[in-house]
């Protein structure tokens, strides 16, 4: 009966029909082009031995790479040991989830890490998704920064992730002030240099620089290590992939 | 009908097989990749023992709590069970040598897996793939036009797979055959 069944199956049509491999073709050279374009913007680090080398690459092709990340300086918000062997730099939007969930697995790596590992936090609007509030809070985080040092930068950061929901649900004008309140800020400082657009331009540096490493999304971290080579890490992975990688990076000297 | 069809496949081991090797590659990849660039750089680094490369790759596969949201998780996860039921159904058929492309399953079953990878690439802040295929064309700001920010994609690639299956599902029970005209 089966062989019956499988002898009528086996009757070939002979239409010919392009449509399938017509279908696999587009698809897999979709599915291909798409996964190039996103690992060829994070082409990884080279070491400081051949950096000038790839400078020149960037110069003449521009290419997006990791070499293009902003040297960190003390003009930058750092949490634990500034001259820790090895820094992770986040590129990171107040309004994102994955940032939220991030910043405790980033906590969690400064408390068992503390000294060998330094906190680099920088700012990633994504526009498109969180507009005008993912700008607006991290100016407001500059702004605690300024009145109050690098600790109140920080702990504006910690409250502002803990308190809010993301994804556009935070009521700026009432929590951003009520923040600053909390963590003993001057609120008519605080507002005055919020309504300034003194901190706009350090934002949007912020951003030009993170698509310049290849973020293309949020959180985008940078694990940097003592000789220079760079690890990129996209999105909210777990503490054991960030600590694997920090691990890889305390074994470059 | 579609249950009948699923027997008739996965009676024989081979295509279980083929289905689970298809399905567990779908989500791996589809995990890994914002960062696949990161490891093929672990994996070729001369300086660390086997065991620590393989230890990256093997904690990333965590993410799918981390860094996808509980529809983007289940969608994915969807998809994936769906390619590898769809590929290993259509092995069976092309065994056969039956057109069962004529009916467009097979197509329809490539496009969802597309639409589900734009869909993965959306699971987080900022699509992986859609934000990098539409900044080309100045038109990433469709994003924000979409109410689950390309999520939407994912959904889509389920139903396509779902709809890949059915076609494919009826074909199984209703072969190709060469009518005589009554």
């Amino acid at each position: 009966m089966e062989n019956n069944n499988e002898q009528r199956e086996s009757v070939t049509p002979t239409k010919n029909n392009l449509s399938v491999p017509i279908a696999i073709v587009i698809a897999g050279a979709l599915i291909a082009g798409a996964v190039y374009l996103s690992a060829s913007k994070t082409a990884l680090s080279p070491t400081a031995g051949n950096n000038q080398a790839a400078g020149r690459e960037l110069q003449q092709g521009n290419t997006v790479s990791l070499d293009q990340m902003a040297p960190i300086t003390n003009k930058d918000h750092i949490r634990s040991n500034p001259d820790a062997p090895v820094k992770i730099v986040e590129y990171s939007d107040f309004e994102c989830p994955f940032c939220k969930r991030f910043h405790s697995t980033m906590q969690q790596v400064i408390e068992e890490y503390d000294g060998k590992v330094a906190w680099v936090y920088r700012h990633f609007p994504l526009d498109q998704l969180h507009p005008v509030k993912a700008r607006a809070e991290a100016v407001a985080a500059e702004c605690a920064g300024e009145l109050g040092g690098n600790d109140a930068f920080w702990k504006y950061s910690d409250r502002f992730f803990e308190l809010t929901p993301s994804n556009n649900q935070t009521d700026i004008d009432t929590v951003l002030p009520q923040i600053a309140r909390e963590i003993g800020l001057d609120v008519s400082k605080f507002n005055s240099c919020l309504a300034s657009g003194k901190y706009d331009k350090h934002v949007q540096d912020d951003l030009d620089n993170a698509t310049a490493t290849g973020g293309n999304g949020t959180p985008w971290s940078i694990v940097v290590a003592a000789n220079g080579k760079k690890y990129p890490l996209s999105g909210a992975q777990p503490y054991a992939s960030v600590k694997q990688l920090i691990e890889l990076a305390l074994l470059e000297k | 009908m579609f249950i009948q069809a699923l027997q008739k496949v996965f009676r024989k081991p081979q295509y279980i097989f083929l289905a689970s090797i298809a399905s567990v590659s779908v989500f791996v990849f589809a995990v890994w990749l914002p960062n696949l660039s990161l490891i093929v750089a672990v994996m070729g680094h001369s300086g660390v023992s086997f065991s620590q490369k393989l230890d990256l790759p093997i904690s990333l596969l965590g993410s799918i709590v981390t860094n996808f949201t509980l529809l983007s998780a289940l969608y994915t996860i969807a998809i994936a069970i769906f390619f590898g039921i769809n590929l290993a159904m259509m092995v069976y058929f092309l065994r056969r040598k039956t057109e069962e492309a004529r009916h467009g399953g097979f197509s329809v079953g490539f496009l969802g897996l597309l639409s589900g990878f734009f869909g993965m690439g959306c699971a987080a802040c900022g699509s992986l793939l859609l934000g990098s295929g539409l900044s080309l064309v100045g038109a990433s700001g469709v994003l924000a036009l979409l109410p689950l920010a390309g999520g939407e994609f994912g959904i889509l690639g389920v139903m396509l797979l779902g709809t890949s299956l059915y076609l494919t599902a009826k074909q199984i029970q209703n072969p190709a055959v060469c009518k005589i005209d009554a």
